[in-house]
């Protein structure tokens, strides 16, 4: 990106903070996702969805926790709005998913929602 | 080719077979040995608990065994039931990839050249063979990199680099031994290279799942957990 982001709304440190707190292992975890697509069929979504791509766990987990991770928490509420429709509305956690090489898939949103939440980003229906 | 020229080749040949690979095989195993024990302190060993039955009813095990695992099914919707093309490939891939570089006859004169040692090696004609069938291997992954949805979905750059690279020594191994081009010492030359390289990356880059895929399926637990894990993240 040519121009500056602009971070408005968002608390980066805090944000920053929540991911250094599991920086290696997410870091190794990311690193170690070779790819490979053979997690898409274990996501019932993903079969529902008639294996759109973007319901792929490793889809899922590297457009959320990969980005956050990338930008080192530099995020606007952009990315955070496309974050939550991706480990919101694309995912339900029911950690199903299956990493031929053992990528722990279900945390990683966990994360991303946990990024999500201190920001004050997450659908309707968690505010009660 | 000038008198200067010709020396650096013979410096750059010399320099890539000697304390390169002395450099590369060290990085391999000490990067990998770090990434284990970085993989083992990131994970804590637990207590496996069994719950034992509480008061009250509960369900007897069923007199003709239909509650025993049904490997059929298991099997079914395992990798290996769903895309079992795609697992075949990979694993002959990935297992072809690791011990065909130990058993070529090169590398083993090489090591008996060397330290005195060698072992059982494949024929020439077998590790040919072998050679192709992991080259067509890497063009499937390609293949699939290129032209499917959902890897093209998540692909970025690395993926193709580190997909030549790991694909690179086999290449240049089977121009080398075919003698395809005039200048057999560039072409050995980057054999060796691209396999240093290779090898120097695995703990370090993409490459790490080939450790990560060890330690984490057989010591951590969980229902999809190779052997008998009895550790937690």
């Amino acid at each position: 990106m040519f121009w500056k982001q602009s971070t408005a709304g968002v608390n980066t440190k805090e944000v920053k903070a929540i991911l250094d707190e599991k920086e290696t292992k997410m870091k190794l975890s990311l690193k170690a996702c070779a790819h490979c697509t053979l997690c898409a069929e274990s996501c019932f979504l993903f079969m529902g969805r008639n294996k759109d791509p973007k319901y792929m766990p490793s889809y899922k987990f590297l457009n959320s926790v990969g980005v956050l991770y990338k930008k080192k928490g530099k995020v606007d509420r952009l990315d955070l709005g496309e974050i939550r429709d991706l480990v919101w509305e694309r995912c339900v956690l029911c950690t199903r998913c299956y990493c031929p090489v053992g990528v722990d898939i279900p945390e990683m949103i966990a994360l991303a929602r946990r990024v999500c939440r201190s920001q004050g980003v997450y659908p309707q229906y968690e505010r009660d | 080719m000038d008198s200067s020229n010709t020396f650096f080749w013979t410096f750059a040949y010399d320099f890539i077979r000697g304390p390169m690979a002395w450099i590369a095989f060290i990085v391999f195993f000490a990067g990998t040995l770090f990434q284990i024990f970085r993989l083992l302190s990131l994970t804590k060993e637990q207590s496996i608990s069994k719950l034992t039955p509480g008061p009250g009813r509960f369900i007897p095990k069923r007199a003709d065994n239909k509650d025993k695992k049904d490997w059929v099914m298991w099997l079914k919707l395992s990798i290996a039931g769903v895309n079992p093309f795609m697992t075949i490939v990979s694993t002959i891939f990935h297992v072809l990839l690791i011990v065909m570089p130990i058993f070529v006859l090169g590398h083993n004169i090489l090591l008996d050249n060397s330290f005195g040692i060698s072992i059982v090696s494949l024929s020439e004609s077998v590790s040919d063979f072998l050679t192709i069938i992991v080259i067509l291997c890497a063009c499937i992954f390609l293949y699939r990199r290129l032209f499917l949805d959902r890897v093209k979905a998540i692909t970025t750059w690395s993926d193709y680099f580190f997909l030549f690279l790991a694909a690179a020594p086999f290449v240049t191994g089977f121009l080398a031994y075919h003698q395809v081009f005039d200048n057999y010492r560039l072409i050995i030359s980057l054999h060796i290279l691209s396999g240093e390289f290779m090898l120097m990356a695995v703990p370090f880059t993409k490459f790490v799942h080939m450790i990560y895929i060890v330690i984490i399926r057989f010591t951590v637990v969980s229902e999809y957990s190779l052997g008998r894990g009895n550790r937690t993240w």
